[in-house]
């Protein structure tokens, strides 16, 4: 058998009927939710002009434009391709140095928090599981709390965010470590660690004085796209561009996992290994998600629901319809979040909690028992 | 123990005295056709210990049943057997090397599993799950290939599950459900196969289905099956050998019908029963003893 159908058994799902719609559908809300997020705000313009912004020649026609837009000024003059982005039209630098990466951003903010959510839900085997469950928000919030009280710069709190959630995940991890782990074990300790960096967290919180700081603290917490730029692509893109195909190759580990622990041993698998290095593969999904966008609430958890709802329970096509509905809901809540308002922008994360809500009340009426996992 | 009994003789055997119960464990180097040996044998859980065993074998290519009396240590003994309890002393033998110093994939490889819980994600089809038995053979990218294909139509034809290939594991019932897991152990293509209680809570006829194939399992392809059951009869019917466990040391070890006395029932089941021998076993429990 030849490299490519390797690679290709090793990644690619069985595209059935329910897995397509599931990608079809999403990819059309994500278009729909970019193209709207693209063409309204403060500076105003038909769809016309977005159009004509989208397909520029002046961009699309010179690749040095292009190296500067997506890799910032800095890395494009290291690499001698930058250009002067005052050539370009007011309409298309919007387009492309404000909106754009605001979508994109988003995109893989949804991606990144669903594949971490569905992991965690196999490791816990609780389909109600998110990727916060083991202590990353709490341990996350609170790394970027203090940096906000201390005033230890504004340009760090991405790295406290990661730092802070891996830091806290390793914590449950020791707590919860007896000999071995259990899933219960496991939230169990993420229960504890999280209830107590909550505490310290609501304690440091009585000390920020400024409202300025107050509101970055709480746009952190609740989770926010506002004023994400290319940078923020950057900085998330490259774990993902590790995790997404690291978790589908995984995918039939996490598949043997869901068949029980005691099971999976007597398959052969390194039931703690395999656990811990799936964990790890989560933690750094949602930590690249967490340092660009904070804590959004409910997406980890409502989409890998969703999907499995919609495409069964087979690890591969779970995961890859989480690649295509996360960006979907995450998108879409920023629309809302940006525009809902008219002036006002909130928090994504307040979007996602307030569709997340529904969605569970939904499932709690229409479903009698809840023993499928 | 006298483990080089002649095989051949398990159809055309003859009911002997039912009343030879006693220590039939003797040292014969037994170590020879033992597919899996412990000795020395402490497994336990935390400080406790449950099973404390000088010596125990499961015969090659037999079927040996283990019984007892809830809390006897059979499913712990299981457990010490699939290397899923380190022992806390002796050691276990599988084809002669221990089964601790085994790579985990490599074990899996050798000795199958059956557990008694059935826990399977709703969506997943019954060819899904037995495909997952293949895991042991399969590499980290490895694709299931022809040679898994093959074991994986096997085992589903052997386990007689066709006909549910396409369903899901959540609209099965109860005995289905068992069968596609034995299923499962079979496609891992194992010379050795544990079962845990795989009767338990299924109907009458699927006992019989799920019993009959693990049968079928020792007499066409040769494998070892060491199974824990809760009847008492039912193991003695369909077992080559018994090991009789009370208080987590064996009590008795044998052919069924040296094993099965009205004694063993009194001393390790604490009942008093009637036994008699027509060709099959016969066990009339009448009441508990005190």
């Amino acid at each position: 058998m030849s490299r490519q159908f390797r690679v290709r058994d090793a990644l690619l799902p069985d595209i059935d009927g329910a897995l397509a719609l599931t990608m079809a559908a999403s990819t059309v809300a994500i278009l729909l939710g970019a193209l709207v997020q693209i063409r309204y705000g403060g500076y105003q313009m038909p769809f016309e002009t977005v159009w004509r912004a989208l397909f520029d020649r002046a961009v699309w026609t010179n690749p040095g434009i292009i190296a500067t837009i997506l890799l910032g000024d800095g890395l494009a003059q290291t690499l001698g391709v930058y250009r002067d982005l005052s050539v370009l039209s007011d309409a298309t630098a919007v387009v492309w140095t404000l909106r754009l990466p605001r979508v994109a951003v988003a995109a893989f903010v949804g991606a990144n928090l669903a594949v971490a959510g569905a992991i965690f839900q196999a490791i816990t085997r609780n389909e109600l599981a998110s990727p916060y469950i083991l202590g990353v928000s709490s341990g996350a919030g609170f790394a970027v709390v203090v940096t906000i009280v201390f005033s230890l710069g504004t340009y760090l709190l991405p790295v406290a965010a990661a730092v802070g959630g891996t830091g806290a995940f390793l914590l449950v991890y020791a707590v919860a470590w007896r000999g071995g782990t259990t899933p219960v074990r496991l939230v169990l300790a993420g229960v504890v660690v999280g209830t107590i960096f909550n505490s310290l967290q609501t304690g440091v919180f009585y000390f920020i004085d400024s409202n300025g700081a107050m509101r970055t603290a709480v746009s952190w917490l609740a989770g926010s796209l506002t004023g994400v730029g290319w940078t923020d692509v950057r900085l998330v893109v490259i774990p993902t561009l590790f995790v997404v195909p690291a978790a589908l190759v995984a995918a039939r580990q996490l598949d043997v996992l869901l068949l029980g622990e005691r099971r999976a041993r007597s398959l052969g698998m390194r039931v703690e290994t395999v656990r811990f290095g799936l964990s790890v593969l989560a933690i750094l999904a949602t930590a690249a998600a967490v340092a660009v966008a904070g804590l959004v609430g409910f997406v980890g958890l409502v989409v890998p629901h969703a999907v499995r709802t919609a495409v069964g329970s087979d690890y591969r096509k779970l995961l890859t319809g989480c690649l295509f509905a996360g960006p979907a809901l995450v998108v879409v809540a920023d629309v809302v979040a940006r525009l809902g308002l008219g002036g006002t922008q909130v928090p994504v994360g307040v979007v996602t909690g307030l569709v997340g809500g529904p969605y569970f009340l939904l499932l709690l009426r229409r479903t009698a028992s809840f023993n499928e996992f | 123990m006298p483990p080089t009994q002649d095989t051949s003789t398990d159809e055309a055997r003859q009911p002997t005295d039912a009343a030879t119960g006693g220590d039939t464990v003797t040292d014969e180097d037994p170590v020879d056709s033992a597919a899996l040996l412990g000795s020395a044998l402490q497994l336990g859980y935390g400080d406790g210990v449950v099973v404390d065993c000088e010596d125990i074998v499961v015969p090659e290519g037999e079927v040996t049943a283990l019984v007892g009396p809830n809390g006897s240590g059979k499913s712990t003994l299981l457990k010490g057997f699939s290397a899923e309890l380190d022992p806390q002393g002796g050691t276990v033998l599988l084809d002669g090397e221990d089964v601790q110093t085994r790579e985990p994939k490599q074990l899996a490889r050798e000795l199958g599993l059956l557990a008694q819980e059935n826990d399977a994600p709703g969506g997943l089809t019954v060819e899904d799950l037995v495909s997952h038995g293949r895991y042991p053979h399969r590499g980290f990218l490895d694709p299931l290939d022809d040679e898994d294909e093959a074991h994986v139509d096997r085992a589903i034809d052997l386990a007689g599950v066709d006909h549910l290939r396409d369903t899901p594991i959540s609209e099965l019932s109860g005995g289905q459900k068992q069968l596609a897991f034995v299923a499962m152990a079979l496609a891992q293509d194992t010379d050795v196969l544990l079962l845990d209680e795989p009767t338990t809570y299924l109907d009458l006829h699927h006992q019989l289905r799920v019993m009959e194939v693990v049968r079928t399992l020792n007499e066409d392809r040769d494998v070892t099956v060491c199974v824990v059951l809760h009847d008492l009869q039912q193991a003695a019917r369909f077992a080559d050998y018994l090991v009789a466990l009370d208080d987590g040391d064996v009590y008795d070890w044998g052919p069924p019908e040296d094993v099965v006395t009205e004694t063993l029932l009194a001393d390790v089941f604490d009942v008093d029963a009637a036994v008699t021998y027509d060709g099959e076993p016969r066990i009339v429990p009448r009441r508990p003893l005190d």
